[in-house]
């Protein structure tokens, strides 16, 4: 898996790696405004396109604001939020959406464990199960959609069982559990390539001493695999909470437009209808505000428990 | 690896990764076996297999004007948007890695923040600046945008495999006498081609299959793009099933025929950069 690493720690001497002499000053000098102008256009559109805009949208949560003229009103949006019951429910929702997160972890973690067997056809598989992920949610979306009809295929199950179908769109954790499964189905992929790329690295002599032990296939899964890719499912736990905050627009969108009533309707989903059908921007502002303070915290979460070597 | 030596326990692990991989795998072939059958059929069953090709379906999407004009603003958009996207995040990583100077760690600080930002959180100042600058009818503003959020993650992954080329290459180059812009392209761009393409390969499938952004930037009538007008095919075509699947097939083609060609390099680029 590392190529980098294997790069760095086989490919380079070590006395070219690193000059002896003062090493930053000279490369600064030589290498004069290069860097900074290298560095100017990523830098500008990030800074432009995306760290001056959250600080006007910081302002402006501040404001009323129609999209035209805008006046200042403290916290006048925040203290609406807080009594604001759909905000409550919406908090409700995303929370419900967490159940989701132990159920990639679990098919990610079943998809790795499986393929790293290398049984015939492994990297066909590897290949297959990351197929969903490279979908458009709304290509997704749509065709979930024809599954959750009366004679799709969600229902298939029920009809041979002699029930009757569900209507899957119309209450509430029906409609939930759907856009849950899509969230599922595109997710597990890329849960099971982290998962794998950890598990590559494990040597293989504690199988052979786990075998050795007596251990069977289970207790070899609990006792080696597991605990040698701890940081790897602690990695996919809280990036897939991130995804249950930032990845939902498009299902909520195309499945159930966050209906039936607005029991799937989501944070970012309800910044959308706020700004940009009800026209009322300062309350959406605050809205986004939120979303981009929980995002903060669970990025700072996230790099908190990476390698440590990986950030510096 | 092969942590299971019986044969039974292996034939029981590829019965279930049969399992696993069809239903990774059915609901694409539902949506590719119905877009070549006729809404008769599929309503009589919606699980057969195609008994001939049927090409009306396609037929009827192409000579919608939207639906075609809506790939061609996509490519419009996604081009330039991949290209510049790319090769900014290229040069940061490069600057991030293979220079020394103040800053620079403070500013990749600034990028890990706002790497996994959704669009709803910068748009609606943008979208409000783009209204006043009367550019709603522009490609521009969505360009840009696109290339923008998309750089802070690009740089994180190039950065990751930059750093596994070795110094010693830049320096000697620089002996040599090149320019740093000569250094980029001679020996950082050919090492880190794998990098350099998976992240261009990424940006593509993002941009393409984006919708929050392309529904608030260009939803004037003659510039929508492709998932927005996607997401029109279930109320044109709600009782025709497989024309609107015949829409998501080719909605999703481009993105299944890129991820199969490049899987390898995909998968590697993934395996590597993403965590370690």
């Amino acid at each position: 898996m590392p190529d980098s690493a294997t790069l760095t720690l086989d490919g380079t001497p070590e006395a070219l790696a690193t000059p002896a002499s003062s090493p930053a000053r000279r490369r600064r000098r030589r290498y004069g405004i290069f860097p900074f102008v290298a560095l100017a256009p990523a830098v500008i559109l990030v800074v432009g396109i995306m760290i001056y805009p959250i600080g006007q949208t910081v302002y402006h949560s501040l404001t009323s604001w129609d999209g035209q003229t805008s006046r200042f009103i403290g916290f006048h949006n925040f203290v609406t939020l807080w009594r604001d019951h759909l905000m409550r429910q919406v908090l409700g929702n995303s929370a419900i959406f967490l159940i989701s997160v132990p159920m990639i972890v679990i098919a990610s973690l079943i998809a790795a464990v499986l393929v790293y067997e290398q049984v015939i056809g492994w990297r066909v598989f590897r290949i297959l199960f990351f197929l969903p992920g490279i979908l458009s949610p709304v290509v997704v979306g749509e065709l979930v959609t024809t599954f959750v009809t009366p004679n799709g295929l969600a229902n298939l199950p029920l009809r041979w069982l002699g029930l009757k179908p569900i209507n899957w769109l119309g209450s509430p954790w029906p409609a939930r559990f759907t856009i849950m499964g899509a969230l599922v189905w595109t997710s597990f992929g890329f849960g099971m390539m982290i998962l794998l790329s950890a598990m590559t690295t494990i040597d293989h002599a504690l199988y052979d001493a786990a075998l050795i032990d007596g251990a069977g296939w289970f207790r070899r899964l609990r006792s080696v695999t597991i605990p040698m890719i701890s940081e790897q499912l602690q990695f996919l736990s809280v990036i897939n909470v991130v995804y249950t905050f930032t990845a939902l627009f498009g299902f909520v969108y195309v499945i159930t437009t966050g209906g039936p009533g607005f029991s799937t309707t989501t944070i970012d989903y309800y910044t959308y209808t706020t700004t940009f059908e009800n026209g009322d921007f300062g309350y959406g502002a605050a809205l986004a505000v939120v979303l981009f303070v929980i995002v903060l915290a669970l990025t700072v979460v996230q790099f908190k428990l990476l390698p440590r070597h990986e950030v510096q | 690896m092969l942590t299971t030596q019986s044969r039974m326990g292996r034939l029981v692990i590829f019965i279930l990764l049969c399992i696993l991989g069809a239903s990774a795998v059915y609901p694409l072939l539902f949506m590719a076996f119905n877009s070549f059958r006729s809404s008769q059929a599929y309503n009589v069953n919606p699980f057969g297999l195609p008994t001939s090709l049927h090409f009306d379906n396609f037929h009827q999407l192409l000579t919608s004007i939207p639906f075609t004009a809506s790939i061609l603003h996509t490519v419009i958009v996604i081009i330039p948007a991949d290209v510049l996207g790319t090769l900014f995040s290229a040069l940061a990583a490069f600057v991030f890695t293979k220079t020394a100077f103040k800053g620079s760690q403070g500013l990749f600080y600034l990028m890990l923040m706002v790497m996994l930002m959704p669009g709803v959180v910068v748009i609606i100042p943008l979208y409000v600046t783009v209204v006043h600058l009367g550019l709603t009818n522009s490609f521009a503003p969505a360009i840009l945008i696109y290339a923008a959020i998309n750089i802070p993650f690009s740089t994180y992954l190039m950065r990751a495999n930059f750093r596994g080329i070795p110094d010693a290459l830049v320096e000697a180059a620089r002996v040599d006498g090149a320019h740093l812009l000569r250094v980029f392209r001679s020996v950082i761009v050919p090492a880190g081609l794998p990098a350099i393409m998976t992240v261009g390969i990424l940006t593509f499938l993002n941009i393409w299959n984006e919708l929050f952004l392309s529904i608030v930037l260009l939803h004037t009538p003659n510039r929508e793009m492709l998932t927005p007008t996607l997401t029109l095919l279930s109320g044109r075509y709600g009782t025709d099933i497989p024309v609107l699947l015949a829409g998501l097939l080719l909605g999703a083609l481009p993105t299944i025929f890129i991820y199969l060609v490049s899987a390898r390099l995909f998968v590697r680029g993934l395996m590597s950069g993403s965590i370690r």
